[in-house]
């Protein structure tokens, strides 16, 4: 496979993710925009905010100021990162380049994924934003979702378990693995800086991640916020859990770079061997309390910080290996 | 559609708005408003399915395109759009005899195109005996002199080929040849795709004859121009996704299953082509360029092309990569060369043309610059080596302020322009406004150039003039396309 078409299908597979994650943190702040108290709707925006790179919105200073920042501008809001094209984030945008990379890759996708891909975006793009504000917030965001869900299932019945697939699916996976690095890290933080008795719920990250049920079968229906986090990190089935996306990581790349091949073991595979023993050392590590008296894990927030600086410098070590190598290196033995 | 019993006549019933004008020859109807015998199905069908039946299935093709992104894209001043084609359902028919016709002709022209590319690069034996203009030849921007004494694989210039056909006066005839990158049999392909399946029965009935096989007979062709090996390794060089064919580069990568590379990611090293995998670099055998000869290369032809590969030619003079089509082949179908085709044919294969030209008067000629500035409205000029549409005049379609400025265009430069007049294109059935109406059209059919065999597609890109009147057909110019149906014998 070309080295440009590999990078492709990698950006494509990131872009389809990010598209996914936004949409689904976007979907649970906007189902409880009826009855979630406003401060804590306002910390679910810095979160989203701040999860996704961008400037977060100042937070309200009084319970009356959280009423009207939620009324006048949850709308503004999500309309930033649903259909703004100039945000490079918003839910258009994402898909938008998602399906600049497939454009490229028409020779490597199948039919169906071009196709289903292109509704997708047209759909979106023709999308009446007003009009679908009106008839319920949570709706445009859930067809998105249910849309890129059946891309994803269309993906997984069409294409062939070869390179393009499993690029795709790298690309699907480090942008997973820098987003929940991000996400875990966030809610923790500024859920914790809420007003004594706000801060953001664990269940509703568990929510937001697919792993609500999940958890309630392992443990109870008493979330945790310790528990919660040591799931969203260590569970080995939550398909948004680290681990899993360390693992399925490690797979991927074993397939692109079977162990005889001319990269023994490359260095985006000794990376993801890394992360996968960091996450596995870090388990079970002691509380201990912040300076304002709160129990604090601060082994998993250094653990988070470690995972984001590897997550980041994989996806420099995917792109030296596959796509940017020197001339020299690539020529035929 | 089911066929209608009875008769149906253009002027009445389903056909009310279809009015025949004498000086348009109708593909669907004869002169005396009766379909043609080839058309006798399709001109029950269509007066016997309603409007609103038609317009759904006028939708279902368009929807088609749409989600499957059937586009081109055009380069406006300040951005780039991506646009679907505009398809109409109703496909036009070509009768098996009148189609022997065009396939034999077409055949012959590239036979004869391949021979004079070859000499005017080797012996020039033409140009001596005057059969062209030696300086028309040599003086062609798009003759290259770097192809002087260069050995061309099976002496294939041209493998890929089309030839915009036109039918006015009953009578096909050649109006130009595109032998440098031709482009627009993706389109064909899937409006066949399309129309194929909007009127399954009505394309069983006609016994209509497969163009799919395209993309299979391309590599054949392609992978026949290597040197030797067994299974050489094809790619398509593609400008990039700005271009306006991109759409079909990746179609036909995909269906061919080899690589659609940019010059970007080819690297040359010992005169080799090599392709930047994911896995190290790869050798490249045959590269099916769908670039123009001018970005190419920036060591050899344009220094400032960021498009193509440095050092591409270089390998191909070496004999290590064979390109298709080769460097230098669009002094074959510069439009003042194209005047001289029937000599050309009648010269290196002592047969007469088949397919007719257009009469084309050259402006470097005194006499025929005289006669394009006197007869202005009623001609079309082009620039000789001029495509899709652009920077040509249409006479009767032009104002006189319009007329004054390229009269000086043509006085400045009258060796780049040429005249033709105003051809009455031949009007085949669309279904436009709620209606079935006669459009403009115009046909191009593909050939394939091999090192054993030569291959005409038994179809082509039959582009539509979809407003009333118009005689552009260009897409890049407000054109749409239908399906094309040569009925076997």
């Amino acid at each position: 496979m070309l080295a440009r078409t590999a990078a492709d299908l990698y950006w494509m597979g990131r872009y389809l993710e990010r598209t996914e994650q936004t949409a689904l943190l976007l979907r649970h702040q906007l189902s409880g925009l009826p009855d979630t108290p406003a401060d804590e709707l306002a910390l679910g925006w810095r979160c989203i905010y701040r999860t996704l790179g961008q400037i977060a919105p100042d937070a309200p200073l009084s319970a009356d100021e959280a009423e009207v920042f939620l009324v006048a501008d949850a709308y503004t809001l999500a309309g930033t990162l649903i259909e703004d094209h100039t945000n490079p984030d918003s839910l258009i945008s994402c898909w938008r380049m998602a399906r600049e990379n497939a454009t490229q890759l028409r020779p490597q996708l199948p039919l169906d994924v071009w196709t289903t891909l292109n509704q997708g975006y047209l759909w979106l793009a023709e999308c009446d934003f007003p009009g679908a504000w009106s008839a319920g917030p949570t709706g445009l965001v859930s067809e998105a979702i249910g849309r890129l869900r059946l891309l994803a299932g269309v993906v997984e019945s069409s294409m062939a378990r070869d390179d393009a697939w499993r690029f795709l699916e790298l690309g699907r996976f480090v942008e997973r693995l820098q987003h929940q690095t991000t996400l875990l890290s966030n809610w923790e933080k500024v859920g914790r800086r809420g007003a004594p008795g706000i801060q953001l719920q664990w269940a509703d990250l568990l929510r937001v991640c697919a792993a609500y049920e999940l958890y309630c079968r392992r443990h109870t229906m008493t979330v945790r916020g310790r528990e919660a986090m040591n799931f969203m990190l260590r569970d080995p089935e939550a398909p948004r859990s680290l681990s899993f996306v360390v693992r399925s990581l490690e797979a991927l790349l074993t397939g692109i770079d079977p162990l005889a091949s001319r990269h023994p073991l490359a260095p985006p595979h000794r990376m993801v061997l890394r992360l996968a023993a960091t996450l596995e050392a870090g388990a079970g590590a002691p509380l201990e309390t912040d300076e304002t008296g709160v129990e604090t894990d601060r082994a998993e927030g250094e653990l988070l910080k470690r995972l984001a600086a590897d997550g980041a410098a994989l996806h420099d070590l995917i792109i030296s290996a596959y796509v940017a190598y020197p001339i020299a290196k690539g020529l035929p033995r | 559609m089911e066929p209608l019993e009875g008769g149906v006549r253009a002027g009445s019933g389903a056909f009310a708005d279809y009015r025949l004008e004498g000086r348009f020859f109708d593909e669907l109807f004869g002169a005396d408003g009766s379909p043609r015998p080839a058309c006798r199905l399709l001109g029950e069908a269509l007066g016997r399915v309603p409007p609103d039946e038609l317009a759904r299935i006028q939708e279902s093709v368009h929807r088609r395109f749409l989600h499957e992104g059937i586009t081109f894209t055009v380069l406006g001043k300040d951005e780039v759009s991506e646009r679907i084609i505009p398809i109409d359902c109703v496909p036009r028919i070509v009768a098996s005899a009148e189609w022997q016709e065009v396939e034999e002709g077409i055949r012959q022209r590239m036979r004869a195109i391949n021979l004079f590319l070859r000499d005017i690069y080797h012996e020039g034996r033409s140009l001596r005996d005057g059969v062209v203009p030696a300086e028309l030849v040599l003086g062609c921007p798009q003759y290259r002199v770097e192809m002087r004494g260069v050995r061309v694989p099976h002496d294939v210039y041209v493998a890929v080929g089309g030839t915009d056909v036109v039918r006015s006066d009953g009578e096909f005839a050649v109006l130009e040849d595109n032998v440098r990158v031709p482009s627009g049999v993706s389109y064909m392909l899937a409006c066949r795709a399309a129309t194929k399946r909007a009127l399954p029965e009505l394309y069983r009935e006609h016994r209509v004859r497969e163009v799919s096989e395209y993309p299979e007979r391309l590599y054949s062709t392609l992978a026949s121009l290597g040197s030797g090996d067994e299974s050489p390794r094809v790619a398509i060089l593609t400008p990039g996704r700005y271009n306006s064919a991109y759409y079909e580069h990746a179609f036909l990568a995909g269906e061919m299953g080899v690589d659609l590379v940019e010059g970007r990611d080819l690297v040359m090293h010992n005169a080799t082509v090599y392709a930047r995998m994911a896995d190290g670099l790869r050798r490249i055998d045959v590269i099916y360029r769908r670039i123009d000869d001018d970005y190419a290369d920036p060591v050899t032809f344009r220094e400032s092309s960021v498009l193509g590969a440095a050092g591409l030619f270089h390998a191909y003079r070496a004999g290590n990569v064979v390109l298709a089509n080769a460097p230098g082949t669009g002094v074959a179908d510069d439009k003042s060369v194209y005047a001289f085709m029937p000599d050309i044919i009648r010269y290196f294969l002592h047969e007469e043309p088949i397919l007719a030209n257009v009469e084309t008067h050259l402006c470097r000629d005194p006499d025929g610059l005289a006669f394009t500035l006197d007869n202005l409205p009623d001609l079309v000029v082009k620039e000789v080596g001029g495509s899709g549409g652009y920077g040509m005049l249409v006479g009767p379609e032009s104002t006189a302020r319009e007329r004054s400025a390229f009269a000086e265009r043509l006085r400045g430069d009258p060796g780049n322009f040429i005249s033709q007049p105003v051809l009455p294109l031949s009007r085949a059935a669309c279904f436009v406004d709620g209606c079935v109406q006669p459009r403009h059209v115009d046909l191009r059919p593909f050939t394939l150039h091999g090192s054993r065999e030569q291959h005409v597609v038994p179809g082509g890109l039959c582009r539509v003039a979809l407003s009333k009147g118009s005689l552009v057909v260009n897409s890049s110019q407000g054109g749409g396309c239908k399906d094309l149906w040569v009925l076997a014998a």
